[in-house]
């Protein structure tokens, strides 16, 4: 295993109260495969992925990187750890500094983790070779580039110092159709040949399903599901994954039309109060008394498909 | 009385910015039939929204309409006053309904004024009260009196398009209505548009990105790209007997829920610059099987049936 992550818990304090961002987060993830976490928004996915690079203090957990365990490492011991683990971000405008040059973006990492500083320039035109850029961009800015040209600019940047796992928060949801095609297969055939491991965070689930080996379904700040991608889409268990996967609109009239989507009434609730019990029986539409009070834990429904939900 | 409720025909539209003229609409052409949902795709810049500011007249002080014309309900659309259409006769939701709310008044205030403003007959809170209960805001006589920030997104969203319906219109935009919402809440709101359509007998243009939203909700699609409308047709047409290479690309490159694992084909490059527009089909740099013709000149509009066009040199070969 290249990461595990057990029962983490991230709150934030805010003048209204604790919200439970992250409440109790177990998985791992194998040497070059991609795991998908997905969710609705305020689900917690970001968060898991940012606490895991230690961008947040986790509040409870462990987090154990190559058997290493990283969740009490100070920022100067956590430095050998962020060049084997790199981000990219969603927003590619808000995530590239304006001010510097594309090469000097590239460069950045390098510095920081002591690439020889002989070997710089060539590896800043080959990593840009390298995402579909060419090296007489260097010297550009960010504003002279689409958002798809600057996806791949932060995607250089991230592979610049060589990491092993990349997290991947929503890379995809900022762009055009067309474009995001390009930068998935991008992501598939740079792992193919350089080995790596992906966390993918993303909420479009059938961009999802196409890129992750298995997949994690998150529900205010808790894992409901998870289990090997083909298992989990043509076999969910959980009440939440079944209408979250019914709800997708798929890209054919016909099949649209015999779609009847299982309707969730209402919004995710706030992280600030989570319902007691199971946090999605004041949604479910197979909710029974019991669920207010019931203690989940994923358990193991044969086949490594772990679901929250024991009424399955 | 036609049965198009809108026509624009030969629609030319820029935006003049500091850098030069950007070309955002050239020669764009469509009827919206009374009751249809028509559909609208196209990628940023492909001048999709540019068109519907266009129509509602809200282009701004650096945008100009150069030529072509806009009828609604038989009328060009300039011999109207645009402050006794817009939020009457033809209304507009958007992608963001947090910056489309005012932060400092009430729901109700919100939901009123435009009752007030198109001097609605009749009560108007009670009005207000039954929209926003129709949409699924309840109770309804507390939450008129709630300001923006005391709601969900999607009850935002709920609220925009209250708002927008209060009226009664013939005719509503929607530009990316559940593109900030998640895909529960997508499904929700769709169905309330339509339901309330089927309610109001209205016609909505339905802009989206997305084309399993086009594939469940839109009657007759529209395919824009660069300023101009490549391929319409029914839905079916659309999806079945796609004919424009730009449309195949982009029914290609999303995932096919048959074989989720396929590769992706993707369309290789980037949108053109409308600030310098290809004088030929603005397709042609990205185009798989682009000829020579597409370079220099704009390909004439090929109907395939009467309900399906689309604009391609490759018509020509098949023609033949």
């Amino acid at each position: 295993m290249l990461l595990e992550v057990k029962n983490l818990k991230k709150y934030f304090d805010t003048p209204a109260g604790k919200i439970h961002s992250v409440d109790d987060v177990s998985f791992m993830i194998a040497k070059g495969e991609t795991l998908g976490l997905v969710g609705e928004s305020g689900c917690g996915k970001t968060t898991t992925g940012r606490t895991i690079i230690k961008l947040y203090e986790p509040d409870y957990g462990k987090i154990i990187f190559d058997g290493q365990d990283i969740t009490n490492l100070t920022a100067k011991e956590m430095l050998p750890y962020r060049k084997r683990i790199q981000m990219i971000f969603q927003d590619p405008y808000a995530s590239l500094n304006p001010r510097m040059t594309v090469g000097d973006i590239v460069r950045e990492p390098m510095i920081i983790h002591k690439f020889p500083k002989d070997e710089h320039a060539d590896r800043v035109n080959k990593l840009l070779r390298l995402v579909g850029l060419s090296s007489e961009q260097a010297s550009r800015y960010p504003h002279e580039f689409s958002g798809g040209q600057r996806q791949r600019i932060g995607i250089a940047r991230a592979l610049a110092v060589e990491p092993e796992l990349i997290i991947c928060d929503e890379p995809i949801s900022a762009l055009d159709v067309s474009i995001q095609a390009q930068i998935v297969n991008m992501l598939e055939d740079l792992q193919q040949e350089l080995g790596l491991t992906y966390l993918f965070i993303a909420h479009d689930l059938s961009m999802v399903r196409h890129i992750s080996t298995r997949v994690a379904v998150m529900y205010l700040g808790k894992i409901v599901e998870l289990a090997e991608t083909d298992e989990l889409y043509s076999r969910p268990l959980h009440p939440y994954t079944v209408s979250l996967l019914s709800s997708i609109p798929v890209p054919d009239p016909d099949e649209a039309g015999k779609k009847n989507p299982v309707a969730l009434e209402g919004e995710i609730p706030s992280a600030l109060n989570p319902p007691s019990g199971c946090n999605f029986h004041t949604r479910c539409p197979k909710v029974r008394p019991e669920c207010k009070t019931l203690d989940t834990i994923l358990q193991d429904e044969g086949n490594n498909h772990l679901c929250s939900c024991p009424f399955v | 009385m036609s049965e198009n409720i809108l026509s624009v025909r030969d629609l030319h539209m820029s935006f003049y910015t500091s850098a030069g003229e950007v070309k955002a609409v050239n020669g764009v052409s469509f009827d919206v039939k009374r009751g249809e949902v028509l559909g609208i795709v196209g990628e940023s810049g492909s001048g999709k929204s540019a068109t519907m500011l266009s129509i509602m007249g809200l282009q701004g002080s650096n945008g100009k309409i150069k030529s072509g014309s806009i009828f609604f309900n038989d009328k060009d659309i300039h011999t109207f006053n645009m402050n006794e259409i817009r939020g009457k006769s033809i209304s507009m939701i958007f992608q963001d309904p947090m910056t489309s709310l005012n932060p400092v008044l009430t729901v109700g205030y919100q939901l009123e004024e435009s009752l007030k403003r198109h001097k609605w007959h009749g009560d108007i809170r009670a009005r207000a009260l039954e929209m926003l209960e129709r949409v699924g805001i309840v109770p309804a006589a507390e939450r008129i009196k709630q300001y923006p920030h005391e709601f969900s997104g999607g009850q935002r969203q709920r609220i925009m398009i209250a708002m927008s319906m209060i009226c009664k219109p013939d005719l509503l935009i929607a530009d990316e209505p559940t593109t900030a919402l998640d895909v529960t809440v997508q499904a929700q709101i769709l169905k309330l548009m339509k339901d309330l359509k089927n309610e109001y007998k209205m016609s909505i243009i339905l802009i989206t990105h997305d084309l399993g939203v086009i594939a469940g909700q839109a009657d007759r699609v529209l395919i824009m790209y660069g300023g101009k409308i490549m391929e319409q047709g029914t839905r079916r047409e659309i999806f079945y007997n796609t004919a424009h290479p730009y449309t195949k690309g982009l029914l290609r490159s999303v995932p096919d829920p048959e074989s989720p694992k396929k590769r992706l084909i993707s369309i290789e490059g980037q949108p053109p610059n409308l600030l310098n527009p290809p004088k030929g089909c603005p397709y042609v740099k990205r185009c798989p099987q682009a000829m020579k013709i597409c370079l220099d000149h704009n390909p004439k509009a090929y109907a395939i049936s009467e309900s399906h066009v689309y604009s391609c040199w490759l018509s020509e070969r098949s023609e033949n």
